[in-house]
């Protein structure tokens, strides 16, 4: 096969498998892309040269951080190529670039916004060049997967080593992820908070105690969540760098969103952020930060901002025959105690859904939900209702005994047609928790019922 | 008389996959019978000498703090666990805090690393991890329940002559994926590689530990009040059903 006629084949099959997978009503996120490559080892560099791509790594906020970037290159008039439906693997991005190629195998569109699993990264940067690499944070997650946060910490560096002429946007604020500029070329732009946030308490659970570089014990200046913050280490002297891009200040909070000051070098402008919960705040100051890294104009995205979508499942909110119901994914103890104190922060009664799944895209070990702060949602008087679901509802129910449920009426519901009647007769919002595929099937479902689109309809 | 009391070893370093929710099911399932636990967490760098303990708990931890601990073991601490195993003290030691009792472990590349050497036996480094949900059975000396608990590890442990296992493997693969041992039983040391948590799905077993505890504090093995594990059993009998059919962790 000549190289033009096997590009174009691929292109060709790739775009066939996806329209056929739609047409009976599946995702098509990887098998396109399997099939792409299978045809052209290479398609997925053919498909992507010349354009200029941000890629966003790391455990927690990818697919915000992402969304955020992509409004902003929308709004202001650039069509953005973007993996929203979360399939951040090789074939998932491969699927992605091709579908949206000429039948030649040239690319449509000037930008990217890619979402890319940190285990994966070294596959996708090798062949996409991105100009700029986000690194959000780096928790614990999926553990049986990846083995440990250091492993998967390992993992990334392998991808920015593969790319020594894209800008780092690291997150200053995680030990973890710092230490991903250590002994690389690149040139790197920090961002992260400046600022105490929460409770200043040494977390009983840190994914990161000890001084990656000497092992002796952190020392904190203040904290923003679970291990980020400003840590330095008494013994070695490895801290918190600088931050080139910061939040200085959070001037509001609420339901509906966050209003921050934040600091680009020596300037500093107010921001509203169009979603609420503090990593929000990070993920938006990872955007900000990526965006400006990349030569876009900061206007640009500050203004985006104030009406960013939430993205798929992540504090997305439905009218179900009235009720307000609102997602948000929560997949390892950090996300999960931000989604929590969040909830019980509601002022108005509210009922709860916990979904606990435990398939391979989920982790097979769930027995992070007793390193997660439910006691937090159990002790708030709003919470009146208590409902259970998933592989793993009864895991799920005995972790919620423990946070004491109090006298308050719970049910294990396995059916998800009986779960969203009784949402729909909820007379109170209900907030739903599910991990990463029992929202995929949720979501379908609450999208059907509501008329919203699925993710693969973007 | 009726307050055991508790000591988290490492809870800084030995904190992986929710473990410490051991210590919550033990301080709880004596809060509901109107007794109490005093938990203790010693940690790198103290130097209490653990004389004063009923029940000493670790849990796992990542190999890139192992070194921290080693030094500390080393240290002291070292002895005065040996001690507290000798003198009859009831451990839960899970995954690497179960490993670190032993006598070394070796990696696939053949490097030892000395550790405790409290109970006989050692644990070498495999390829493979063996991880999923899986299930045994207790040993009569140890109350003969059946457990259910998710194992994650790589080493493969061996046990010496003068100990016996845990329990049986129902189903997964346990010490070394072989020989169909789980864990180990020496004196009143308990470890296996079980995370869950362990205790809170397992009642049984939890209650054994505590009658244990008591038995060697005050000479009688107590009767402990039945407490309603509704909850605690559903769980169990959920995923013990899915363990032993195959579809546990399976699409549906
Ligand atoms: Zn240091």
């Amino acid at each position: 096969m000549s190289q033009s006629f096997s590009t174009a084949l691929a292109v060709g099959a790739c775009k066939a498998v996806r329209a056929a997978l739609r047409v009976l009503h599946r995702g098509g996120t990887t098998l396109p892309g399997k099939v792409a490559m299978k045809i052209d080892s290479n398609i997925l560099e053919k498909v992507s040269a010349g354009m200029d791509i941000i890629v966003v790594t790391g455990t927690n906020g990818k697919t915000t951080t992402c969304n955020m970037l992509s409004h902003a290159l929308e709004s202001s008039g650039r069509p953005t190529l973007a993996n929203r439906s979360g399939a951040n693997l090789l074939p998932g991005v491969t699927a992605e670039f091709t579908s949206n190629a000429t039948a030649s195998g040239h690319p449509k569109k000037k930008f990217a916004v890619i979402e890319c699993d940190e285990a994966a990264l070294k596959q996708v940067v090798s062949k996409i060049h991105p100009k700029v690499i986000a690194v959000t944070n780096l928790f614990r997650d999926q553990l049986d997967r990846y083995g440990e946060v250091m492993h998967t910490r390992d993992e990334i560096k392998k991808g920015i080593e593969l790319c020594p002429d894209a800008v780092l946007c690291l997150n200053a604020d995680d030990s973890l992820v710092v230490s991903l500029a250590y002994q690389v070329p690149n040139k790197v732009v920090y961002y992260g908070i400046d600022i105490p946030v929460g409770r200043q308490e040494n977390a009983e659970i840190s994914d990161a105690r000890y001084c990656i570089r000497c092992g002796a014990e952190y020392e904190y200046d203040y904290h923003t969540y679970a291990h980020l913050g400003g840590f330095r280490c008494p013994k070695c002297g490895y801290s918190r760098p600088a931050a080139d891009m910061a939040v200085t200040d959070i001037l509001r909070q609420d339901m509906s969103g966050s209003t921050i000051r934040f600091r680009f070098g020596k300037e500093s402008e107010e921001v509203r952020i169009g979603l609420p919960a503090v990593y929000n705040i990070y993920n938006a100051a990872a955007a900000l930060a990526a965006y400006t890294a990349a030569g876009f104009d900061r206007k640009e995205i500050i203004t985006s901002l104030s009406d960013v979508h939430s993205s798929f499942g992540r504090l997305e909110t439905f009218d179900l025959d009235g009720t307000k119901v609102q997602m948000i994914l929560v997949k390892n103890p950090a996300g999960c105690n931000q989604a929590l104190s969040y909830v019980a922060g509601a002022d108005t009664d509210y009922a709860a859904v916990f979904c606990l799944n435990d398939r391979t895209a989920d982790g097979h070990d769930i027995s992070w939900i007793w390193d997660a702060d439910f006691e937090s949602v159990c002790g708030d008087e709003h919470l009146k209702r208590v409902y259970v679901t998933g592989d793993r509802a009864e895991d799920m129910l005995l972790r919620l005994k423990y946070a004491d449920l109090g006298g308050r009426e719970y049910e294990v519901i396995h059916s998800q047609e009986e779960l969203i009647s009784r949402m729909k007769q909820s007379r109170i919002p209900v907030f739903v928790l599910p991990n990463y595929t029992a929202m995929l099937s949720l979501r379908a479902e609450l999208g059907k019922i509501t008329g919203r689109a699925g993710f693969w309809e973007g | 008389m009726d307050t055991l009391k508790i000591c988290h070893l490492y809870p800084e370093v030995l904190n992986l996959y929710g473990d410490r929710g051991n210590i919550r099911c033990l301080t709880q399932r004596l809060a509901w019978r109107g007794m109490k636990a005093e938990v203790t967490r010693v940690g790198i760098g103290d130097s209490d000498p653990l004389t004063d303990y009923d029940l000493f708990f670790s849990g796992g931890g990542q190999d890139f703090e192992q070194e921290v601990l080693l030094k500390d073991l080393a240290a002291g601490k070292g002895d005065n666990i040996r001690a507290a195993v000798e003198d009859g003290k009831v451990f839960l030691c899970i995954c690497g805090g179960y490993q670190m009792m032993g006598n070394y472990y070796e990696t696939s590349d053949g490097v030892r690393c000395d550790f405790l050497g409290a109970v006989d036996f050692y644990t070498k480094g495999g390829e493979k991890r063996m991880i999923g949900n899986y299930a045994f059975e207790l040993g009569t000396e140890s109350g003969g329940s059946t457990v259910v608990g998710f194992e994650n590890h790589s080493g493969r442990t061996y046990l010496g002559s003068g100990v016996t296992p845990l329990g049986h493997v129902l189903k997964g693969c346990g010490n070394n994926g072989n020989d169909g041992t789980e864990g180990v039983r020496y004196r009143n040391v308990f470890g296996c590689y079980s995370h869950g948590p362990v205790l809170p799905k397992n009642p049984a077993f939890s209650d054994e530990l505590i009658r244990d505890a008591f038995q060697r504090k005050t000479g009688t093995r107590p009767e402990l009040e039945p407490l309603d594990d509704t909850v605690e059993l559903l769980a169990h009998d959920t995923v013990l059903e899915r363990v032993l059919n195959g579809t546990a962790g399976k699409e549906e």
